[in-house]
């Protein structure tokens, strides 16, 4: 028997997709007010609940098992049914939830005005109403545009706004702030909880990161492959005292730390990069060029938010864009004063690895991505280029992948490590790595900074880490450059940045990715 | 307000393109078996059967000069067939691979030549191939109607080839050569859709060699060719129709299957 008082009551749900069960014999009760954060990596169960709860379950699952809401039973699957209570569901904005032709805020008062059954007038009433109580510059004006012209942070406030103009009892947020950004991160969870706090409704959160957990608290369900690990408050899963499952996930996700884990190589060997007077912004004064110097073997990393002038620094290095005023030299050779032809040559040593998996081409196929440095480069025979890719292979462990897939069709935890394994047969002297971790599951990042670091400890190419993440920044390089609003605002080793930072926006960017019911179970030692 | 005609569902499109190779295949096998399956070789009179009607003797009838009209066709069918075949390659060699390459040359060049090539994409390909006529012989009509068929397939692959792709600007950024990036171009993507540019071409140029003869441009008598033989029949259809059908229904199989096996939607240009 389940209990009648329950917002919502889930009894042995199990969704089969495929014949495989990608929910297994779930329960869950689930009282007025009271938020579940299911945690796990992808895959684990979380997307499929939601998809039941939600209504939109495919087509092709089977669900079985039984949902009670405010009491009353509830047909499964559920698609489009009604409900005693109103549930608003939180997607990722860049899980591209808009139609793209229509703009974002006429279909967020759509959406309003059908779930209140209100008219779409009083819907964009609501909706300005809840847009206005958030920080911020967000305003109706401004979401009406399409979605390809907004910012995901932009868009994922106006969903929030949505969400909260429909009065719920219940929200249901699928990753909702994934690869935002730390800081967007922080101040979107600060807003959901805020929210919660003023409407009361219930929440279950879908996440594979440490932050819902750590700032909207609650019970943290652990899910793996459909099923529950453990449940339980979110201080104590963080503790020690979990299970195995759950704390080698939480040890997969990166923290900060306040003590020198690596030896530092950054001030030993030939300088590889160095950087006098550069100014990547027209409108600069000369004197406000970056001067800097990365040495072979080192790594340094560009901090800061979306458009602080990171990429448009790495752009002027590289000599894509041309710089106002400086001087690069790379492998002791000016790229400015080189012909096309010279420049591409000494580009040879530059290898990229994105986290937007850009840099590969879809139509090639697995092996082709990898050989083609070597066939462009070097006049190898067939078997030594087979031998270097399947070296390659073998070490970010896509040696057992069949080698004539597209790589269009291949997941981002694959693609992530093609780009290492191309990255490998090139060898490199210089890898610029953008945001390497972005839209990968806790275990699928622990993989991809173990490969870089091999990469590195192996090969010993020079890393250029852009990210706004510290930790992604500590656990690929020893040093930092922290830019804000297009300037350069702090460098320094990073631990020493972490323990005092000077800037405020260095503290920001911090502060987004501590948590401080977890510092001490983070600190090493 | 009207909306654009929905695509068909890609297991439709796939079993139709299926359907359009099968039939290219069966001409194919027509056009080789032609004289071992035609009555009579190419030009063959019989005084005795002029404008004769469909019979079991001569299933598609007969002429105005007594010639069996099955062999007529047969044969024409074949000529036909060979001249857009070799029209076709033509097409794909100047048009499409050129188009192909010519996107990774230097940016003024590239565009350059897509800009002369687009205008002249912009002429009707019948009114360029009669033009090349007239300035050549017809007896380069078939690879007059290749070339004049080539400035859209020109067009269409310059297009095709993403020169400012992000994976493009990365690979040049780490020093990939021109060369392997029209090679990456020409092997994964130009290759994929070898088959459905053969077939667009192989349309696009029956259509044109075919009317061309038409109107005179193109193959002479006695030279055996539908367009000629459909022009042939216009002194005669309203009597013996069948002296204009066989020879057109021949000609509309031939366009139909190869539109069908590029793949083209309705109304959509070869």
């Amino acid at each position: 028997m389940m209990e009648s008082g329950a917002l919502l009551a889930l009894s042995e749900l199990t969704v089969l997709r495929g014949g495989v069960p990608v929910l297994d014999r779930f329960s869950l009760r689930l009282d007025a007010g009271e938020s579940a954060i299911l945690l796990g990596e992808s895959g684990s169960g979380g997307e499929a609940l939601l998809s039941v709860l939600g209504g939109f379950a495919d087509k092709a699952d089977t669900v079985t098992g039984a949902l009670r809401v405010r009491g009353s039973e509830t047909r499964l699957p559920a698609r489009r049914a009604k409900t005693p209570i109103r549930i608003a569901y939180l997607p990722n904005p860049l899980s591209q939830p808009f139609a793209p032709h229509a703009s974002v805020l006429a279909q967020l008062t759509r959406v309003i005005a059908r779930k209140q059954g209100s008219p779409l007038g009083s819907a964009h009433e609501e909706l300005r109403l809840a847009l206005e109580r958030f920080p911020g510059s967000v305003t109706p004006q401004l979401l009406d545009a399409k979605p390809g012209r907004l910012d995901p942070v932009t868009i994922a406030i106006g969903l929030l706004a949505s969400v909260s103009a429909q009065t719920p009892d219940l929200v249901l947020a699928d990753h909702a702030v994934a690869d935002l950004g730390p800081s967007a991160i922080r101040m979107l969870l600060e807003m959901l909880a805020a929210e919660r706090k003023r409407l009361g409704f219930a929440l279950i959160y879908a996440t594979g990161g440490l932050q819902p957990p750590a700032r909207l608290g609650g019970r943290v369900i652990v899910m793996r492959a459909g099923r529950v690990v453990e449940e339980g408050d979110a201080l104590r899963l963080m503790s020690g005292h979990a299970h195995a499952y759950t704390r080698t996930l939480f040890k997969a996700l990166p923290r900060l730390s306040l003590t020198e884990t690596r030896s530092r190589s950054s001030a030993r060997g030939q300088p590889l990069l160095q950087v006098h007077g550069l100014s990547y912004d027209p409108k600069a004064h000369p004197r406000d060029g970056i001067t800097f110097e990365l040495r072979r073997g080192a790594a340094l990393a560009l901090v800061g938010e979306e458009g602080s002038g990171r990429r448009a620094l790495l752009r002027a290095v590289l000599a894509f864009d041309r710089a106002p005023a400086g001087r690069v030299v790379f492998d002791a050779v000016d790229l400015n004063i080189l012909s096309q032809t010279m420049a591409s040559r000494i580009r040879r040593r530059v290898a990229f690895v994105t986290g937007t998996d850009e840099s590969l081409d879809p139509r090639m196929t697995l092996w082709g991505t990898v050989e083609e440095p070597l066939r462009a480069h070097l006049n190898l025979s067939g078997e030594l280029v087979a031998g270097y890719r399947e070296a390659a292979l073998k070490r970010v462990g896509l040696a057992s992948h069949e080698g004539k897939r597209l790589v269009g069709g291949l997941t981002a935890f694959d693609k992530r490590r093609l780009q290492v394994a191309r990255a490998i047969v090139g060898a490199p002297l210089l890898v610029v790595i953008d945001e390497p971790l972005r839209g990968l599951d806790a275990f699928a990042q622990t993989i991809v900074r173990e490969v870089l670091t091999d990469f590195r400890a192996t090969q010993g190419p020079a890393f250029l880490v852009i990210t706004a993440d510290f930790t992604v920044a500590q656990a690929l390089a020893e040093d930092a450059m922290v830019f804000h609003e297009g300037k350069l605002i702090e460098r320094g080793p990073i631990v020493e940045i972490l323990k005092e930072p000077r800037e405020e926006a260095t503290k920001a960017l911090i502060q987004a990715v501590s948590l401080p019911d977890l510092s001490q179970d983070a600190a090493p030692g | 307000m009207t909306s654009a005609p929905e695509a068909p569902a890609p297991l439709l499109r796939a079993i139709l393109r299926g359907v359009g190779w099968c039939g290219l295949g069966l001409i194919m096998v027509t056009v080789f078996l032609s004289d071992f399956l035609a009555r009579a070789p190419a030009g063959w009179t019989d005084a005795t059967v002029m404008l004769s009607p469909p019979s079991p003797a001569h299933p598609f009838g007969t002429d105005l000069l007594g010639r069996d009209m099955l062999s007529e066709t047969l044969h024409g069918l074949a000529q036909t067939g060979g001249h857009a075949l070799l029209g076709a390659l033509v097409a794909i060699l100047c048009g499409g691979l050129f188009g192909a390459v010519a996107a990774r040359l230097p940016r003024p060049l590239a565009f350059s030549l897509r800009g002369t090539l687009g205008v002249l994409a912009t002429v009707p390909a019948l009114l360029l191939a009669i033009l090349l006529i007239g300035l050549t012989a017809r007896f380069y009509a078939p690879l007059v109607a290749g070339l004049a068929a080539a400035p859209l397939a020109f067009v269409r692959a310059f297009d095709r080839v993403e020169v400012d792709s992000t994976h493009s600007e990365y690979a040049r950024a780490t020093g990939i050569p021109t060369m392997t990036l029209l090679r990456r171009d020409l092997s994964y993507e130009f290759h994929e859709m070898l088959g459905s540019v053969a077939a667009r071409a192989l349309a696009a140029v029956t259509i044109i060699v075919s009317t061309a003869s038409f109107l005179g441009f193109g193959a002479e008598p006695p030279a055996r060719d539908l367009g000629l033989m459909i022009a042939a029949g216009k002194a005669t259809y309203l009597a013996a129709w069948w002296t204009a059908v066989f020879p057109a229904a021949a000609l509309v199989i031939l366009i139909l299957f190869a539109r069908l096996a590029a793949g083209l939607g309705e109304g959509e240009r070869p």
